[in-house]
């Protein structure tokens, strides 16, 4: 059964609202706060256009606002909703609901959330959507690609999550786990490279899913190094043309293993993970069509903090899909320089620029006739948060 | 031409300033910053870790009290001197990473308040309240924590 990101949302306002409306609660008690962000974003590719922006002729399609409000009506528990509007070319054009959530942490060790909330895989997913909380304009697109964002970003169900000392010798070890549903809708930008096929998916994608991640924080202090494993099993109803039929996905896991250190203004940081699926499009009188997928991709990053208001930055990003047949679609290389100017506490400018070779990730075909095998990408944006 | 006795007296008298520059009043960040917290807090000293870990959200308790609320000072010296010495990172790196936790869903923003009179007013009223002002600011009623 799928539920509504509107409906989810009323729930736990209706939870926030229900459960602390008591004469002797007046809204000070509930410790309510409203935040957001807000960033535009512009691009220039010398050649290929970069997720439907015409980002070949300079593109400013790149706009997205985040609302947060949240609530602490006692110290354990929090409820909280944020939404989002997100303008990326033709890709999407919509408010979606980030989370909503209630999250009761009975103590260090234990915690738990439940609603819509954020999936707790590898080393920045949580944090992937949060441009206000990074340095960089893109992360590093062979883990964190901004079409893919939504289908590994949050799920309908729940987390648990706690710390467990290990000793002032052996550092700490944070642990989550989760489960529930995925839930894709219709137009989620993680389908355009199957509408670039003709084939549509009117209902979206929903499946199980759950896993769990460790985080290793070592003696040495500012060194973590963590793994995760994710489990998924989406399908939905396709169509295509005057043919209907299924898309569906394999029951796949997927390992993330990665490390971050920070000292004083120096991080140091990277990730690996493989993702080795098949997806099947069956139709009623028409072709089944297999797509077997085995990417592996891997980033590496540092930064350093220049002063107090400038930080720079550079990353190298690696995916290669080792089913596709031997191309410059099959992989890609992404050597960015980045730099951000915080000009005040509210509001910020950035400036990347990417050296791209190969087509993996982040074109469609729709507004890419001939793909070349390499561009390169100027990006600016600007942001203020609250 | 010094001999090398002098050269070791004159290295003596070099470190004997330094040290007693070491120890006056405003030499040092951590002598300008005062931790305090509200008399509910169950303990008197903690560790540099420790708070460190309350003030990135990492934590939400120290020994002897499982809640506590971190306030913090908008900006200002003592600000820069508390996140420097005490957390480990400028202020605008420190704000990121909450900004982090709070988009994320994982915690919500610690109270930020304009003066040191304020803070202390905050902590005076709020059980399990942490927070740092300037040490020459009055902080009548509050707790002051020692860093180990």
């Amino acid at each position: 059964m799928t539920r509504s990101p509107i409906a989810t949302a009323l729930l736990v306002l209706a939870c926030l609202w229900g459960g602390t409306s008591g004469p002797a609660q007046s809204l000070d008690d509930l410790n309510i706060e409203v935040h957001g962000y807000a960033t535009q974003g512009f691009l220039y590719t010398t050649k290929n256009n970069w997720n439907t922006t015409n980002s070949s002729d300079g593109s400013a399609a790149w706009t997205e606002a985040v609302l947060n409000i949240s609530a602490r009506p006692i110290p354990q528990l929090r409820v909280g909703v944020q939404g989002r509007y997100l303008l990326l070319g033709y890709l999407t054009n919509a408010i979606t609901l980030d989370w909503a959530q209630a999250d009761y942490k009975v103590n260090e060790r234990f915690g738990i959330r439940a609603g819509k909330v954020k999936t707790p895989i590898g080393l920045l997913n949580e944090s992937q959507d949060i441009d206000p909380a990074q340095l960089w304009v893109l992360l590093p697109q062979s883990l964190y690609a901004l079409a893919n964002r939504n289908s590994t970003l949050a799920h309908f169900g729940g987390v648990m999550y706690g710390t467990v000392p290990l000793g002032e010798r052996f550092g700490e070890v944070q642990y989550r786990g989760y489960g529930g549903q995925r839930v894709l809708t219709s137009d989620d930008a993680v389908f355009q490279t199957v509408r670039d096929k003709g084939i549509s998916l009117p209902n979206g994608a929903t499946g199980p899913m759950y896993g769990g991640t460790l985080r290793w924080q070592t003696p040495l202090r500012g060194l973590m190094v963590g793994a995760s494993e994710d489990s998924e099993h989406t399908s939905g109803a396709a169509v295509l043309g005057a043919l209907s039929g299924s898309l569906k996905a394999t029951h796949f896991y997927q390992p993330y293993f990665y490390g971050i250190y920070e000292h004083s203004k120096l991080m140091v940081g990277g990730e690996y993970t493989r993702q080795a699926l098949q997806k099947t499009t069956a139709f009623v009188g028409g072709p089944t069509i297999f797509i077997p997928k085995d990417q592996r991709a891997w980033y590496m990053m540092a930064s350093y903090k220049l002063s107090e208001k400038i930080t720079g930055g550079i990353y190298y990003s690696d995916s290669l899909d080792q089913q596709l047949p031997r191309s410059a679609a099959r992989f890609q290389k992404d050597w960015a320089l980045s730099a951000r100017y915080d000009l005040n506490t509210y509001l910020y400018l950035k400036a990347e620029q990417h050296w791209i070779d190969g087509t993996e990730l982040g074109y469609s075909t729709s507004d890419n006739t001939a793909l070349q095998p390499n561009t390169r990408m100027t990006t600016f944006k600007i942001g203020v948060s609250f | 031409m010094k001999t090398f006795g002098e050269t070791l007296m004159t290295l003596r008298l070099s470190l004997l300033l330094l040290a007693l520059a070491g120890a006056l009043p405003g030499s040092k960040a951590h002598a300008q910053v005062l931790v305090i917290a509200n008399p509910s807090v169950g303990t008197a000293e903690v560790s540099k870790a420790e708070l460190r870990d309350v003030f990135t959200g990492a934590s939400s308790s120290l020994p002897g009290t499982a809640q506590v609320t971190p306030v913090l000072l908008k900006q200002g010296p003592v600000n820069a001197d508390f996140l420097g010495l005490y957390v480990g990172k400028s202020d605008s790196a420190f704000r990121a990473s909450w900004r982090s936790i709070l988009f994320s869903g994982q915690g919500v923003l610690p109270k930020t308040l304009d003066t040191d009179a304020a803070v202390v007013e905050y902590v005076l009223h709020t059980p399990g309240a942490v927070g740092y002002i300037g040490r020459a600011s009055p902080h009548d009623g509050v707790k002051t924590l020692i860093v180990r």
